[in-house]
Formats: C-alpha cells, sequence, structure tokens
C-alpha cells in the first residue's frame, strides 16, 4: 500500500486544479485559474479569501471530507456574490428568485460545488492507490474566521481566480488509521 | 405512455438540475432525498429509471441499490449512478451490485439526458395540442448535400415559402448542428463519400434530442440501391433528383404535420375564399378535399355564410377539378351557404365543353363575387352561381 508521503504536493496541486476546473467548466460555463499555492499556510492572513484592494464579502465556505487509506477535509471558500452567482447559474435562475428563495438554497448549490470538487480531487487519489470514499457536505457561513487544523495534519492552500472572485481551496490531509 | 425518473439525491440543487435539464421531455420526475425515501418513492411510483445518488445522510446509494435488487417488484427498474463517488474500484463494485450506467459529477445536462435516453424513451414536448403549426409560420430545415447548386436549387424554388434552408457539406457539420439546434427537418443527399447519410441517420436516430427529426434522403432517380437502403432503414421520405419543387413542398409540409389549409382557405371581409392553385396535381386535389367540409363547417360556426371559388389560378380542367369543384358547392349548399365562382377566360370556355359543368355561371373576379354577395339579397343569393 502506497503510504501518504508518496503523495508530492504537485500531485495535490494538480488533482484539486483539476478538479475545480472541471467542475467550474462543467457545471457553471466558467473558467477557474490557480494564482498562489502554499503549503503549510499557518502564517497571518492565510487562506487569504478576500481579493486585495477589494471590500471584503462574507464568506460561503463548503466542507466535504474523504474517508479511506487517506483522511482529508477539503474547504472550499467563495465570497457570497460569487456564491450567489454560482447559484443562479447552475439552477437557471435569476438573482431575484435565488435571493427569494433565501441562504438555503445558496448553501445546497455550494455543497454540491464542493462535494463534486472534491470527488474529482479524492476520485483520481482512488485510483493512484489511495481508496477512499467521500462524506456528506457541511456549510459554514461568516467573516473573519479561521480554521486550525491537528498538528499530525498536512495543510496545503491553493487561491484560484475566476470571475473577478476568488476561490481558495484548503486542504488537509492525513494517513488512514 | 408518460415516463417516471426518480431522482435520489441528498442534493437539492441536484435534483433541481436533474428536473431542469428534463423539463423539455415528456416525463414526470420524482424525488428523494436519501435511500430511504427512495425505496418508498420506487415502490409507490415504480419509475421508469432511478437516478441514483450515493454519498446520502439515513441510507446511502449502495444500500438502497442493494435493496431493490433485492425486492422482486422493483429488481427490474434500471438505475443510473449520478454521484460524484467516482474511482475505478469504487465504480467496478458499484457496478457489480447492478446498475445501467454510470456518470461521475459534474456532468452536463445534455450527457445526463442523452444517457437516459439509451435507457427509456424519452419524447421531446410538442409545444401543446391547441398550437398547429401552418404552412404560414417559419421553420429551420437542414440541408446535407455536398453539391451547393443543389441547395441553391431548393432554396430558390422554395423561397414562396416562410422555412429558413441551411447547408452543411458534412456529416460531422450537419450532426453537430442538429445536436445544438435540432431543426424542423433534414434533407440529405445518399450519394455522399463514406456512407455520411447513413451514419448521419444512424447518430440523429441513436440521439434523445434528434430521434423523432424527419429526415429525407435526395437521390437521383435512376439510383434504386440507396433509395431502397433508404427507404428500409426508415428515412422519413425520399426525394429524387431532378427535384420537383411542388411535390418537395408538399411532403415537407406533411412530414412536419402542418396545417395547409391556408393554402387553399383565407377568410377575407366575412367571406371564406377556397382558392385553387394552377397545378392542380393529385396531391393537391387530395389536400383540398380533405378540408374542404371542416373548414366550411368551420366559417359557418364562426358566423361566415358566403363562400367565393376561386379558380382563376387553374390552367386546365380535369375530372379531378370537376370532381373538387362539384363536392364544394354540394357542401355549400347542404351548409346553406351563398356560394360564387371564379375564373379566367379559358376555364369558362372549357366549362362550356362538359356537360356536368355546362350551366355554371362564373365571375371575373373576387371582387366582382364579393360585390354581389352585397348586391343580392338572401333569398336570392344561392342563384349566384347558376349550377
Amino acid at each position: 500500500m502506497p503510504a501518504i508521503q508518496d503523495i508530492s504536493e504537485s500531485i495535490i496541486r494538480d488533482n484539486i486544479t483539476r478538479a475545480i476546473a472541471d467542475v467550474y467548466k462543467t457545471m457553471l460555463g466558467r473558467q477557474v485559474i490557480l494564482s498562489q499555492a502554499s503549503e503549510q499556510g499557518f502564517a497571518e492572513g492565510w487562506p487569504p479569501v478576500h481579493v486585495p484592494g477589494e471590500k471584503p464579502l462574507p464568506q460561503v465556505v463548503g466542507t466535504v471530507g474523504f474517508i479511506g487509506d487517506v483522511n482529508g477535509l477539503i474547504y472550499l471558500y467563495l465570497d457570497t456574490e460569487l456564491a450567489q452567482m454560482c447559484t443562479c447559474h447552475m439552477l437557471g435562475l435569476t438573482e431575484a428568485e435565488v435571493i427569494a428563495l433565501g441562504d438555503e438554497v445558496v448553501n445546497d448549490a455550494i455543497g454540491e460545488i464542493t462535494n463534486m470538487t472534491t470527488g474529482g480531487f479524492k476520485n483520481r487519489l482512488c485510483d493512484a492507490g489511495f481508496p477512499c470514499t467521500l462524506t456528506i457536505p457541511s456549510i459554514l457561513r461568516g467573516n473573519n474566521f479561521s480554521i486550525e487544523p491537528i498538528s499530525s495534519a498536512q495543510r496545503y492552500i491553493y487561491c484560484f481566480d475566476c470571475c473577478g472572485h476568488r476561490i481558495v481551496a484548503d486542504i488537509l490531509m492525513k494517513s488512514g488509521d | 405512455m408518460r415516463k417516471k425518473i426518480l431522482t435520489v439525491d441528498d442534493s437539492k440543487t441536484v435534483r433541481i438540475i436533474v428536473r431542469k435539464a428534463f423539463k423539455t421531455y415528456d416525463c414526470e420526475i420524482t424525488e428523494a432525498g436519501n435511500g430511504v425515501e427512495g425505496l418508498a418513492v420506487a415502490a409507490r411510483e415504480m419509475p421508469d429509471l432511478i437516478l441514483l445518488d450515493v454519498t446520502m445522510p439515513v441510507m446511502d446509494g449502495v444500500e438502497m441499490l442493494t435493496k431493490i435488487k433485492a425486492e422482486p417488484q422493483l429488481k427490474n427498474i434500471p438505475i443510473m449512478m449520478l454521484t460524484a463517488e467516482g474511482g475505478r474500484e469504487n465504480v467496478l463494485k458499484i457496478a457489480k451490485i447492478g446498475v445501467r450506467d454510470y456518470i461521475v459529477k459534474p456532468f452536463k445536462e445534455e450527457v445526463l439526458v442523452e444517457k437516459a435516453g439509451r435507457i427509456i424513451e424519452l419524447k421531446p414536448l410538442s409545444d401543446g395540442p391547441s398550437k398547429v403549426r401552418s404552412i404560414l409560420d417559419p421553420a429551420n430545415i437542414l440541408i446535407l448535400e455536398d453539391k451547393p447548386v443543389i441547395v441553391q436549387q431548393i432554396q430558390d424554388g422554395l423561397k414562396h415559402t416562410p422555412w429558413v434552408f441551411q447547408g452543411t457539406s458534412t456529416q460531422t457539420e450537419a450532426f453537430g448542428y442538429c445536436v445544438r439546434t435540432p431543426p424542423d427537418l433534414v434533407i440529405v443527399s445518399l450519394s455522399l463519400p463514406d456512407d455520411a447519410a447513413f451514419v448521419l441517420f444512424r447518430n440523429l436516430r441513436t440521439n434523445v434530442k434528434t430521434k423523432y427529426l424527419p429526415v429525407f434522403g435526395l437521390v437521383v432517380k435512376t439510383e434504386t440501391a440507396p433509395m431502397q437502403r433508404a427507404q428500409e432503414v426508415g428515412f422519413t421520405a425520399i426525394i429524387t433528383k431532378p427535384i420537383d419543387m411542388n411535390e418537395m413542398e408538399t411532403k415537407i409540409a406533411k412530414a412536419m404535420n402542418l396545417d395547409t389549409s391556408r393554402r387553399y382557405f383565407s377568410i377575407e371581409d366575412d367571406c371564406l375564399i377556397m382558392r385553387l392553385p394552377e397545378n392542380c396535381a393529385p396531391a393537391v386535389l387530395v389536400e383540398a378535399t380533405n378540408y374542404l367540409k371542416p373548414k366550411l363547417a368551420e366559417a359557418v360556426d364562426a358566423g361566415n355564410n358566403k363562400a367565393v371559388i376561386d379558380i382563376h389560378q387553374v390552367k386546365a380542367l380535369h375530372m379531378g377539378v370537376i370532381k373538387l369543384l362539384m363536392q364544394a358547392m354540394q357542401t355549400c349548399r347542404d351548409l346553406g351557404i351563398r356560394f360564387a365562382l371564379v375564373a379566367n377566360a379559358q376555364i369558362v370556355t372549357e366549362c362550356k365543353g362538359f356537360e356536368d359543368t355546362r350551366g355554371w355561371t362564373f365571375f371575373d373576379t373576387l371582387a366582382e363575387a364579393k360585390q354581389h354577395f352585397s348586391k343580392a339579397s338572401p333569398a336570392a343569393a344561392p342563384q349566384l352561381a347558376n349550377v
């Protein structure tokens, strides 16, 4: 059985970049570009969820885990404007309709985007010899919060640009027990 | 019968996308948010297809799938997995339990519909029974032909119609066009190299968006082998070269199920006008005869009790035309409609030569015929045409 140390940062980066690009292209017809990457990004201001120079917007964060020979979690940060835009596009609704339906519909859409992204990421790990399965998505909303991983977890942070907005993928991984 | 599709997914977003994907097809979508609900809905609704997610709370998709396969009443319902849970081993493990197809999210709605269409018969929704398309409505017709002169001939020959003809020269281009924006009809040359006409036909019939599209084969009259083959595989109609434009127009109208009555019948100034064209070929007479009684009855129902039978465009009188005119006049009498005939000098002369038509009286113009209606008293009106 391969060890988690065999999964290099370049594999992680490649997997997440492809997974996000695939989801955004297929479901939303949008292009995303990797703009920044950081391994073990614990420095202040990380993850850099806000676009520099822009007014900070509240965040919608989707979380989906994967469990098996490798365990992990992916947090996907989107600002509320981008989250709403994605919801409109995926559901074929207008902005007014999405607002009328409330936050729940946005949460569900972002949960599904995170589910598909994490699926794409972990399916590549499965094919590389790390069988694992997905968990059910959950959503966090708010401003100025930070996630601190347990010390045994490996952390990778990647920023993507999409239509003038920023998407941050915060990946935490550790070996299966 | 309307097909039923059950989507089992804990994400409302996915269930909405599934509904959206199938909204232009004649099918009913039912939903469940987990495996337990899914089993209950499946037992109640007996769907024709189940779209099943894997990762769900309460009961996951693998457990639901296993339970369905163990249930004699449900085990034959085809199941298509629609899940972010991929990876070769996972897919193989689930496929072994018994699924018809497996889509790994993210997915395109067209792919979902196309794959579902391979499992169940999906019919596109029509605009509704109340809206019958007429010969005067626009339509898009795609022509796959490598000779631009033929495309031009068709465009010129049918330029009096509201139909728009788009020419393409390769099978790939034609199929792509049909899938992107399905036209109302496709005309394809049977003489294209590499069996292109038959490849296109097969592709169109296996794609859910295009499987009911009328497809015409275009071939030189003497090329009987491809003609026969096209008929055998199910081409809607064959058009032979040199092209008879009238025949082609009639066949197109029939294939698109168009209401062609407005070619012959119209209402002008509270008066029903029945107008026969210059060339009264047998197909034209059959078509006009079929509309005759319903159109006259419709006119009476709408309060129009005057009719002008206008044959001034007709070039030659023959038994088919005479029979139709006699039937029209008799129907007018039966329905109490006052009528008048309009014809050109040649037809008037020809009428003198037949026993049955010798006594018919004609007006020279439509305006004169209409004027006589206003002059004649209701009691005298039936004598307007002396028959």
